[in-house]
This record gives structure tokens, C-alpha cells and sequence, in this order.
């Protein structure tokens, strides 16, 4: 008889090194209060998960990561370096991809093409090299189209490689969307509820991918998520947002028994 | 590697071994792998293949194991059973997308003591059975995303396994002599392979074939097909189903031709168009999907494309049989068939991936005239086969000039039919057939007659003048009527299903005067025709009770006794009285199965009254019957149905019963 | 005719056929009515019928020389617009501005070419020539790489994800700015294009057939090949570069683009830097022709009908919609003008342009959008 098991990780992380740490961050749109002072870090290796009610603040804390927004206060450093204003393509150059909660995709685009722009950052040839297309331009173009078809492959999405993504399904989108961002071979992934809208399926399909990713690649993986179950199933460490306030941090254990947890799901008046 | 002339090809991997050395620098695989066709010589197989068996040896694999073989078309898989067979294992394909409770009872019952699977998902789910399966030890994986972390201590990527087994070739000359000694000796009474049949009724039966047999049958059927090495197929089939093992694996190996695996069972489609394959089977289901498809995309195009895909369709309708039979055509016939083919057969073809095929096959169940003659007249060789797991796939085929929609062909050379009097029932002995099933005598002794001849389960009768096999009915469903005369219901109802209007028939008739049926209709075609002839209706039983309904439907019927007339020994069967249900048959009334076929007892059952109306005489006849609506609420239908007379024909051949 | 073969809609080719596949019926249809009108005795000669549907015809049939002649120039003048609409299709397509100042970045490239080759030589007394020229030529590469520039830091950043109509407004502002801006430097008088300096030909030849003479300018045969060039290269360089796919990619969705590290200012400068240079392109060719002046402005407006015809966002309908605006100009001011008493090429295009409108208001090859709802 056989015994084999999958392994969890999740002991090694705790102790692991921080990758990104977000140190008492406030973001403000005009008078309204997005975040308020909220601090968590990011641990190396770790897959990490962003939770609360609707309006917590939690896509607003994933655009200040990856520099769609710029707190007004507080500090975000990542791998060791304080930031200050990012921009979007220099969070993208510095190793973070990530999904939007309403797929963000190049709808007339074939899905190849989608996942080849993950890419682009790593294009190095000179403009020159790139019209000629020539030479080492084309071998680089070979390896990146290389890469590009592992993902596909290991997303299991042969089938819609040349298919405009304007025409696939929402689950399939999402999925490419995904691809996109691993194409960027990203040290941080950022996954804006990669699962909403999708059926019970496609759910476990995105879970074993992120899972996939997390352990084979050794990608960092931070994640908003509304079901609780997967949530519980996937990540390490679960930071819980509520009004734009932190109000609990730790393991799905801790947070699951957590008395202030409880009481914002279940919309207890304060 | 030189073989004497006069060695024995009796095993497959003596085959393979002589395609190596015959052949070495032929592709003999080929796998989308990356999005690009990475491809396989002979010689190449053959070596990996003696790598792998060392290395599957060192495992701990001897002679007689059962080697479970659990994925999609995959190169690897298919060198997991070549490798197997060299070690003289026995490969025992199963079904990738079984439920954990059959694949318990299948590994279980083979005694698998290895399985060689595609990737985590199969192996996740041979770990959820592995209680069930204790003879089960080591298990061998393709593709290894996302088993990194898994405890391989009994679990190995088949990529390491070949690499083991290099390494150990590569010692000294010991390991490479024992292995040919392994292959030599191999004899064709070996057991080659035991595929599982998926009963209808009780558990899988577990189809021993032997390696001799197997290569006799590829053997013929090669000769059959003219096929050679120079062909290509694309293998996209379940490989548990006898028709992979036969038409790529068998015939691959015999005839040295090429097997391309498509990229994933999503692609196969696509992959098809790329790889053009010189040979290609598929069941009728298939062939309508992508009929379906391309009328679909045809209603999409602009009106002009449209306008001459219909024109030529037409013509091709007209003439692309006779020519592609060889008959007489006028010339403007052969120019306007010309033009097509420039316009829109080829590039119909070529989309569909059929341009290369020289041979293509269909079975398993009855096709549509309309549907095969599609294909045929499109200038596609499409033919008919019947067979089954026993046989080693063939029992009759249609030969290269016999062909037609109602057939399934006569007897495939060295293949003997006979007729069981009474029941009907099909009875072969052919080259292929099998020893038996594994570890169940009781079920081979109800298979196999004293004299060697094999069941097949189905009752079927000649053709008089052709010789050409008719499968009817599963010969349990088969009866009589009063008369004795033979009674096929769903002969006839297929018969009748052919007709687009008609969406499902129920045959009445066991020991009765005569065959009486209920119709439904086919509410899109139908409706799509009263439409068309302004018929104002309001409802489906409205419709299905308009007089002009009823003699557009009267037509059909008739048509139909006029060709059971032609068949003696069905001539008897005419249908004489039939009625238009004015509700449709629904599996959530428990009239159809969930798999949408007819529960003809119930049905009978529960119209009781229609039935008894078909056979008093009455013109009509009242019934109320309780139905579910599809928010689960319940109601009650009644409705007046009136019953109609049909022509019926003399028997146009006077010969009597061939049965 | 692969009615079924094409999985993924083809960008260019097969919509673009089988419009002309259908153009080409209706006109065969029309085409026959008329030769059963004009031979039923329906439409005698000299009646206001058969001047504007029969002579015309006739005439083409028993010149063809002439014809010949007026199709080569309405091409030659089809190109060119061509070029033009390019210039807003880039622009639109990557930054979904209307750039009003298309036009007269037409002329503004023009003027600085030929402008600073008139400083160059004339004040600092360099000598004139193709080495002089092609310095001038540097010179206004480079201040349309300026130019952009500017506009992406001073117009676009600060204005990022406001109106669209303040967006138009802020290039109808850079429209007047320039204009000033290149009076002010160059002085506002008409000057001539430097052709022959920057090795362009000039000269003409005659050719003799279907029984007439057919007059052909090298210039213009060096402006078709030219704009063919670039418009072949313009189209490889979106398919297969890194920035090609980077600026469909802008084109596409904004927010994606950011996040695969797609810099948008960097993109926009690019795109109006290209747009810049296809400006100068059209500049040259359109000031060889006639002189070099802010009344070239005009011509850019011809773009307008142009991208109606072709759509907005599509580089094929910018191109066929040049050339049937050129050839129907042309052809038009040829054999129906004198009808008209003259001079319909004025405002033919936009009557064309407004026919076109009433029957497909997405142009010819307006982007269909796919939507899933």
C-alpha cells in the first residue's frame, strides 16, 4: 500500500524572512478614509491572505503595493528597501505581478499574446535588434516564447492559445490573467479574489494553480479572497481587514477563533 | 540488432525491435509538447523503451505483473505498456476519467502491483483507493507538477525511471543480453494485454488478449487497409478502449506507422488539423458534433459565403458519392464537383483536420445515412466497422467499394459469422479473439460456444445478395411478434430517429399482431417548419396534433415500411398504427434514462391507454399523465391523441428468412 | 475561399476582401442597370441621366489613358491622406485622445525641415546640398521627438483620465500653439520644400499607352513607395516588437498595461513621437507637391472623412479609407466636376464620407468589440 503525502510548509515560514513589510499605512481619497494605519509583513515563501468585509480597504491595500495608489502616510519596504511614490511599472520591474478583481486582460489579443506581455519587462534586445528581428532578438524572442508555453502548459489552457481572450468564458479569463502574471516569473504575486465568479470547478482547478505556484516556484503570494473556505485552505498567515483598520493577524486557526473576527462577519453593531 | 528473416514476430515487442532495425530512422511518436511536435524515431523508442524496462526491472517488475496504465494519449504511457510487454508484464489500460469506485474495483480485481499514470490527478486519486488496492506498490508519473513535495518512496517520474535504466545499460553489455533474452522469450501465446470491457450491466470484465492473436488480427486489417509506414494517426481515444490499442498500438506497431499525441484532449481538434493523419477512426457522435459545428459557423458567415457553402453542399449531395464509387457522371457533374472541392470541400476538409485521410472508419453505433454520406460526399473515404472488445475490435468491415449507410460490412478476412437461429444473435470466431476473462470462467463459458465461437450480444441478419452484415438490437431486447416473425424495436425506432422531425421513438409489438410506435416530435425542426408554412401553434401538444404534422409524419413512417419491406427478415416488422405523443418524453418523468435513452417498459406503462388505442382499432384516445415542470412543481397533462394508420408494402424479396 | 478555416478572425485580409468582394457587386449591379438603361433607349443622350450616369462611363471606356492618369493620381493623393489618418489612428488607438493637432503637425514637421535647412544655409552659411539637408532632416527628427515629449509631460500626464472632450480641447490649444509657435520661428511665408536636396526625384515620364499618354511624377512614385514602406514597416513594428506589443497592449486596456510594467508616459512619447515622424513623412511628400505653408493645414482635415470611413481604431480602414477617398476625389472632380462646373474636389471626400456614415457608422473596419454580457 501506498503513503504519500503532501507536506505543509507552513511552520518554516513563520520564521522566515520578511519580503515586503507595510508599516503604518493611511490612504485617503479626498476626506474618506480608505486605510488607516495599518501595519503587516509578507514573509518570503509564504502564501499570505488579505480578508474582511466589503469596503475594508483590501483592493486599496493592493494598489498601494503595487503603486496604482501612494499612501499619504506610513512606509512600504520591500526586500529591504524603503519606497517611496512607485509607480505601477516600477512595482512590475522590482518582481510584482498581480490580477485584478475584475480580470484586466488584452480582450483582442489571443491568450498567447496576453501572457507574452507578462514578459515584457524581461525583453532586453535593443529596439534596433527588435526591427530587424533578427539575431539575438529572435533567440531572445524563442526563450521568452519558451517560458510563455510552460506556463500555458502548466495552466493546462493549450487549447485556447490562439483564442482572442475576449471570447473565453470568465473562469478561463481569469485563469489567463493568472498566466499573465507568472509569465513576469514575479517574486510577489498579488491575486485580487482570483476565484470570484467562478464555479465550484474552476474554484479547485485555481486552488491547486496557486497552490502549484506557491510550492513549486517558491512564489510569495499575497491574496484577496471571499471564501472563507479557501482561505482557510490556502494561505499561512491571514491579515483581516475592517473599515480600513487591521484587526487581526495570524494562521487561519488564530484568526478563525478570533472574537472581533467573528463579530465583523457576522456584522455585529460595535 | 540484426534479426534472422525467419524470426517469429509474435510479440509486440519483438515488433518493436523489428521496426528499430527495419525502420529506425521513421517517426514512429510524435507529442505537441510546449506548443511544438517534438517527434520520436523507431530506433529512439526502442531504446527508451529498453531503458525504461530495465529501469521498471529494478523496480521489481518481473514476468506476469499487472501494470495499471492511467492517463491521457501520452507518449510515455504508451512505452510504459511497450516496456511492460518486454519484461512479459501485462498492461491494463484504464479508464482516466473512471470514478475512484471503479478504478478501485479494476486495479483490485487485475492485481496490479504497478500503475504508470499521467500526473498529480491520477495519482491523487490512485492514493484515494490505495486501501482498496493493497497488491498496489509503485507508481510511475509523467508529468510531475505539483508532486514535488510528495513522499517518493514508492513513487517514482517515469523520466528518472529510463534514466536508471540507461544508466545500468550503460554498465555493461549483462544488462542489454538479459533484456533481449526477456524479449526472446516472449511467444505469442503470452498475454499481451487485459483491457476492461465497461459493462452496461455489473462489473467490468476484464478482457484477456494474447500477443499472437493481437498481431494476427493487426496483421489482416492492415493488409485490409493498404496501410503502411508511411501512414499517421492521431491518437486521441481512450486508451483503456480496445479501438486505441488496436488502431494505433497494434496497427502502429505491425504496419511501423506514425502515432502523434495530441497536445491535450481539448486540443485534439486542432492538433488533428496539424497533423492531417493519413488514417482516422471516430464514433458517429463525433462526426455530428463537428457537422453540427460547421453549420453553426455557416449560419454565421456572410451571405455569399454562405450562399455557395450551400450550392456546393447541394452538389456534392447530388454527385460526390457516385464519384467517390467510381460511377458513371456526366462531365458538367464532374466540373461543378471540381469547383467545389476548390471552394469548399478542401478547405472544409482542412479544417477539419481530414485532408491527408485516405481511410476513415466510424462504429459503435448506427450513423445516420445523412450524416455519412456528408462525409463521403465531401470525396472521404468514411467507412463502417463493427466489432467489439473481444474480438480485438473487427468482426465485419466494409471493404473499399461496399460501402454503405445500413451496413456494417461482410465478414473481415479469416473472420467466420454464423447466425444463431432463433434469437438472432450474432455468433464470431476471428483471429484476434480472446482467451477469456480474467479470473471469471463463468462469464467466458456464457461467451464462448463449445466450438470456439464468441457471443456478441447483438442480433443482426445478411443481407441477401450482398452479404453484408445488419446489426438490429442487442439480442436481449430483440423478440417476437405473435407470428414469430423477429421483432428489432430499436431497428425500427432508428429507422425513424433518422428523420430530423422525429426526436425519439418507443416500438411496441413483443407478442403482438403487429408493430405499433409512439413518436415525438423534434419540437426545433418541426417548429422550425411550421414557421416557415405560417402553422400557428401554441403550444407542443398543439402542434403535435396538426393534421399537416401528422402527414408530414405518416410520410416518414411509410418510407420506413417501404425499406423494411426490402429486408426479409424484417418485413413482418412494418410499423401498422402509430400515434404523435402530445408531450415530450423526459428523463425528470422517468420516461428516458439520464443518459436520454427511452425506458420502454415504463413508457409502455405509463400510456397505457395509447398503447391499448394502437391496438383496438380506436382513432383516438384520451389520456392524462402526471408531469414534473423543471421547478419540481407537479402537474397534470391530458390531452385527446388521435391514432394514425400506415402504408404498409409487400415483401419485395421473396427469399425468406436469412436468419 | 476557406469559408471555414479561419479559427481566429484574420486582421486584415479577409474582412478587407470581402467588403471589396461586395463593393465590386454592387457596382457590376449598378454598372449593368445603367448599360440596359442607355441601350432601352430610357436615358437618350444630352438628358441630365445620361451626363451623370452614362457620359462619364463612356468617357473612361474611349480614354483610357485619361483614366489611367486620373486613377494614378487620386492613389498617389489616397496615400498620402492615408498617412495622415495613420498619424490619429496611433495616437487614438494607444492614448484615446482625437488629436485635432495631426494636421498641423504636418505642416509644423514641414516647416522646421525646410526651415532650419533655410538657417542653416542661409544665416550660418553652411553650404546647400544633400549633407545639409539631411542635418535639417536630424533636426526636425528631432524636435518632433521634443515635441512629444513636451505634449506627454505638459498636456497628457496632468490631464490622465480626464474627459474626453477636454482631452480634444488640449490638442485644439497645441493646434494654435504651434501655429504660432512656427510663424514666430520661421516667419509665415510659403517656402519651398527642399526635394531635390534631400535626394528625392524629380522630373516626370511619359508612358504611351492604350492609345494616349500617361504622365507619371517621379516624385509621386517616390511617395508611394515611400508611404508603403513605412506603412509595411509601421505594421511590423506593431506585430513583432516588444514595444509594438507594448503600445496594442496600451491600446487595449490601461490598467493591464500598467501592471505587466508597461509605462504609459514612456509609451505615449513613443506614440506621438511615431505619429511625429509620420507627420514629417506626409509633410515632405505633401510640401514637394505644392508649397510648404499653414494652407497645407487644410489637407489634414481630409483626414477626417478618411477615418470616418475607415474607423478609428483600425490602421487597414486608415489605409483603404485614404485610398477611396483619393481615387473617389480624383475620379470625381474628373469626370463628374465639370458637371458641377468644377472644383467638387473640395468638398467631395466629406460627401462621401457622410454617404458612408448613413450606411456604417463603425467605418469599414471599426473595431467590433467583443463583450460578453
Amino acid at each position: 500500500m501506498l503513503h504519500v503525502s503532501p507536506q505543509s510548509t507552513s511552520a518554516a515560514i513563520a520564521k522566515g524572512e520578511v519580503l515586503l513589510n507595510v508599516e503604518n499605512v493611511s490612504l485617503r481619497f479626498g476626506g474618506v478614509k480608505a486605510i488607516s494605519d495599518v501595519s503587516f509583513d509578507i514573509r518570503k515563501g509564504e502564501v499570505r491572505a488579505i480578508i474582511g468585509p466589503n469596503g475594508a480597504g483590501k483592493t486599496s491595500m493592493l494598489n498601494c503595493i503595487n503603486g496604482f495608489y501612494f499612501p499619504q502616510e506610513g512606509h512600504i519596504t520591500y526586500k529591504g528597501v524603503r519606497r517611496q511614490k512607485v509607480r505601477p511599472h516600477e512595482a512590475a520591474s522590482s518582481g510584482i505581478a498581480r490580477t485584478f478583481q475584475n480580470v484586466a486582460l488584452f480582450k483582442g489579443m489571443s491568450t498567447l499574446d496576453n501572457i507574452m506581455t507578462g514578459r515584457l519587462l524581461k525583453m532586453k534586445r535593443g529596439f534596433l535588434w527588435q526591427c530587424l528581428h533578427w539575431g539575438p532578438a529572435q533567440a531572445e524572442e524563442i526563450a521568452h516564447r519558451e517560458t510563455v508555453e510552460r506556463v500555458i502548459d502548466f495552466l493546462e489552457i493549450q487549447a485556447i492559445r490562439k483564442t482572442p481572450v475576449g471570447r473565453l468564458p470568465y473562469g478561463l479569463q481569469k485563469r489567463v490573467e493568472l498566466g499573465r502574471a507568472l509569465a513576469a516569473e514575479p517574486e510577489l504575486l498579488l491575486l485580487d479574489e482570483p476565484m470570484a465568479g467562478m464555479n465550484l470547478e474552476e474554484k479547485e482547478d485555481m486552488c491547486r494553480f496557486i497552490l502549484d505556484v506557491n510550492q513549486q516556484f517558491g512564489t510569495t503570494i499575497a491574496l484577496i479572497e471571499h471564501d472563507m473556505g479557501v482561505v482557510m485552505d490556502l494561505s499561512d498567515r491571514v491579515v483581516v481587514l475592517e473599515y480600513g483598520r487591521k484587526i487581526a493577524d495570524g494562521t487561519p486557526d488564530v484568526v478563525k477563533a478570533d472574537q472581533k473576527v467573528i463579530d465583523a462577519y457576522l456584522g455585529v453593531a460595535h | 540488432m540484426a534479426q534472422s528473416a525467419t524470426e517469429k514476430l509474435d510479440t509486440f515487442p519483438k515488433l518493436l525491435r523489428r521496426n528499430a532495425a527495419v525502420r529506425g530512422s521513421n517517426t514512429a511518436f510524435r507529442h505537441k509538447d510546449l506548443g511544438i511536435w517534438q517527434s520520436w524515431t523507431w530506433a529512439e523508442v526502442y531504446e527508451i523503451v529498453r531503458a525504461y524496462a530495465v529501469g521498471m526491472k529494478a523496480l521489481g517488475l518481473v514476468r506476469g505483473d499487472k501494470v495499471a496504465i492511467v492517463g491521457a494519449n501520452r507518449p510515455k504511457l504508451y512505452w510504459s505498456m511497450m516496456a511492460a510487454q518486454v519484461l512479459g508484464a501485462v498492461p491494463v489500460p484504464v479508464y482516466s476519467d473512471a470514478i475512484a469506485d471503479e478504478l478501485a474495483y479494476v486495479l483490485d480485481h487485475a492485481e496490479v502491483r504497478f500503475a504508470a499514470v499521467q500526473d498529480q490527478e491520477q495519482v491523487d486519486k490512485l492514493l484515494s483507493v490505495s486501501e482498496r488496492v493493497p497488491r498496489l506498490k509503485t507508481m510511475l508519473y509523467d508529468w510531475g507538477r505539483g508532486l514535488r513535495d510528495y513522499d517518493h518512496t514508492h513513487l517514482h517520474p517515469i523520466e528518472a525511471v529510463i534514466a536508471q535504466g540507461r544508466a545500468r545499460l550503460s554498465e555493461g553489455p549483462d544488462v542489454g543480453a538479459a533484456l533481449d533474452a526477456e524479449i526472446d522469450g516472449g511467444t505469442g501465446d503470452d498475454l499481451s494485454i487485459i483491457l476492461y470491457t465497461s459493462g452496461t450491466t455489473g462489473r467490468s470484465k476484464g478482457v484477456m488478449l494474447t500477443a499472437g492473436r493481437s498481431i494476427a488480427a493487426a496483421t489482416d486489417t492492415v493488409a485490409f487497409d493498404h496501410l503502411s509506414d508511411r501512414d499517421e494517426v492521431l491518437a486521441y481515444l481512450p486508451l483503456a478502449w480496445v479501438g486505441d490499442h488496436y488502431l494505433n498500438f497494434a496497427q502502429g506497431l505491425v504496419a511501423g506507422f506514425c502515432t502523434a499525441c495530441p497536445e491535450s484532449a481539448d486540443t485534439a481538434q486542432a492538433d488533428l488539423k496539424e497533423i492531417g493523419p493519413t488514417f482516422y477512426f471516430a464514433p458517429p457522435r463525433v462526426f455530428e458534433n463537428l457537422l453540427t459545428r460547421v453549420m453553426i459557423r455557416m449560419e454565421d458567415a456572410g451571405s455569399l459565403k454562405r450562399r455557395m457553402f450551400h450550392h456546393y453542399i447541394a452538389v456534392a449531395k447530388q454527385w460526390g458519392e457516385k464519384i467517390l464509387n467510381g460511377q458513371e457522371v456526366p462531365l458538367s457533374a464532374r466540373l461543378s464537383y471540381g469547383l467545389g472541392n476548390l471552394l469548399v470541400y478542401a478547405p472544409l476538409k482542412n479544417a477539419l483536420g481530414f485532408s491527408k485521410v485516405r481511410t476513415a472508419y466510424t462504429a459503435g453505433e448506427a450513423i445516420g445515412p445523412e450524416l455519412f454520406s456528408f462525409y463521403r460526399s465531401l470525396g472521404m473515404n468514411l467507412k463502417q466497422l463493427y466489432g467489439q472488445t473481444e474480438a480485438f475490435l473487427y468482426v465485419t468491415a466494409q471493404p473499399d467499394g461496399q460501402i454503405r449507410a445500413d451496413t456494417v460490412g461482410p465478414a473481415t478476412p479469416n473472420v467466420e459469422i454464423r447466425i444463431e437461429d432463433g434469437t438472432g444473435e450474432v455468433l464470431y470466431k476471428s483471429p484476434g479473439q480472446f482467451i477469456g476473462y480474467f479470473k471469471d470462467a463463468e462469464k467466458t463459458a456464457e461467451t464462448m460456444t463449445p466450438d470456439g465461437f464468441v457471443r456478441t450480444g447483438d442480433a443482426g441478419f445478411f443481407e441477401v445478395g450482398t452479404g453484408h452484415l445488419k446489426i438490429i438490437d442487442r439480442a436481449k431486447d430483440v423478440s417476437k411478434l405473435k407470428s414469430g416473425d423477429l421483432f428489432a424495436p430499436k431497428y425500427i425506432e432508428n429507422r425513424l430517429k433518422f428523420y430530423p422531425n422525429i426526436k425519439e421513438v418507443v416500438a411496441f409489438g413483443q407478442g403482438e399482431e403487429f408493430v405499433t410506435v409512439f413518436i415525438n416530435i423534434d419540437l426545433t425542426a418541426v417548429g422550425n417548419w411550421a414557421e416557415r408554412n405560417n402553422v400557428v401553434y401554441g403550444s407542443y401538444q398543439e402542434l403535435a396534433g396538426h393534421p399537416d404534422v401528422y402527414s408530414i409524419i405518416t410520410a416518414h413512417v411509410d418510407a420506413v415500411n417501404a425499406q423494411l419491406a426490402t429486408e426479409p427478415a424484417m418485413a413482418a416488422a412494418q410499423i401498422r398504427r402509430f400515434l404523435i405523443l402530445h408531450k415530450e418524453l423526459d428523463a425528470d418523468d422517468g420516461e428516458l434514462t439520464r443518459t436520454q435513452k427511452v425506458r420502454r417498459g415504463f413508457v409502455g406503462e405509463r400510456y397505457a391507454p395509447l398503447v391499448k388505442a394502437l391496438y383496438d382499432g380506436s382513432s383516438e384516445a384520451d389520456i392524462s399523465t402526471e408531469v414534473t415542470f423543471e421547478d419540481g412543481r407537479k402537474g397534470v397533462i391530458s390531452a385527446r391523441v388521435k391514432v394514425k394508420d400506415a402504408t404498409l408494402f409487400p415483401a419485395t424479396s421473396t427469399t425468406g428468412k436469412a436468419a | 475561399m476557406s469559408a471555414v478555416t479561419s479559427t481566429a478572425p484574420k486582421p486584415m485580409l479577409s474582412p478587407a476582401m470581402m467588403a471589396t468582394v461586395k463593393v465590386l457587386g454592387v457596382f457590376g449591379a449598378i454598372a449593368l442597370a445603367i448599360v440596359l438603361l442607355v441601350q432601352s433607349g430610357a436615358m437618350p443622350k444630352g438628358s441630365i441621366g445620361h451626363k451623370v450616369l452614362a457620359a462619364p462611363f463612356i468617357d473612361m471606356w474611349d480614354l483610357p489613358d485619361l483614366l489611367v492618369q486620373t486613377l494614378w493620381e487620386g492613389l498617389v493623393a489616397g496615400v498620402l491622406y492615408a498617412l495622415i489618418a495613420l498619424g490619429f489612428v496611433l495616437i487614438f488607438k494607444a492614448s484615446g485622445v482625437f488629436n485635432f493637432a495631426q494636421g498641423i503637425m504636418v505642416v509644423f514637421s514641414a516647416l522646421t525641415l525646410v526651415g532650419s535647412y533655410e538657417i542653416m544655409t542661409q544665416r550660418m552659411g553652411l553650404p546647400t546640398g544633400v549633407a545639409v539637408a539631411i542635418l535639417a532632416l536630424i533636426v526636425a527628427v528631432a524636435t518632433m521627438f521634443v515635441l512629444a515629449w513636451l505634449v506627454e509631460r505638459i498636456v497628457l500626464r496632468p490631464l490622465v483620465n480626464q474627459n474626453e472632450i477636454i482631452m480634444l480641447m488640449a490638442t485644439v490649444g497645441l493646434t494654435y500653439f504651434l501655429i504660432g509657435f512656427g510663424e514666430y520661428v520661421f516667419g509665415g511665408n510659403p517656402k519651398v520644400m527642399i526635394t531635390a536636396e534631400l535626394g528625392l526625384p524629380t522630373g516626370n515620364t511619359q508612358f504611351n499607352i492604350l492609345g494616349g499618354r500617361v504622365n507619371i511624377q517621379h516624385l509621386d512614385v517616390a511617395a508611394a513607395v515611400i508611404a508603403s514602406v513605412m506603412i509595411a514597416g509601421l505594421a511590423f513594428f506593431f506585430q513583432y516588437t516588444r514595444i509594438g506589443r507594448a503600445l496594442r497592449a496600451v491600446a487595449d486596456s490601461h490598467k493591464a498595461a500598467l501592471s505587466v510594467g508597461i509605462s504609459l508616459n514612456q509609451i505615449w512619447v513613443i506614440v506621438w513621437f511615431t505619429a511625429g515622424i509620420v507627420a514629417l513623412v506626409t509633410g515632405i511628400m505633401w510640401g514637394a507637391r505644392s508649397d510648404v505653408s499653414f494652407a497645407l493645414e487644410i489637407i489634414a482635415l481630409k483626414a477626417l472623412p478618411v477615418l470616418i470611413l475607415g474607423g478609428f481604431t483600425s490602421v487597414p480602414g486608415a489605409i483603404v479609407g485614404g485610398l477611396i477617398i483619393g481615387i473617389g476625389e480624383k475620379m470625381g472632380e474628373g469626370y463628374w466636376g465639370p458637371l458641377l462646373g468644377g472644383g467638387i474636389e473640395t468638398w467631395l471626400a466629406y460627401v462621401i464620407a457622410l454617404g458612408f456614415l448613413l450606411f456604417r457608422p463603425q467605418g469599414l473596419f471599426g473595431e467590433k468589440i467583443i463583450e460578453r454580457i
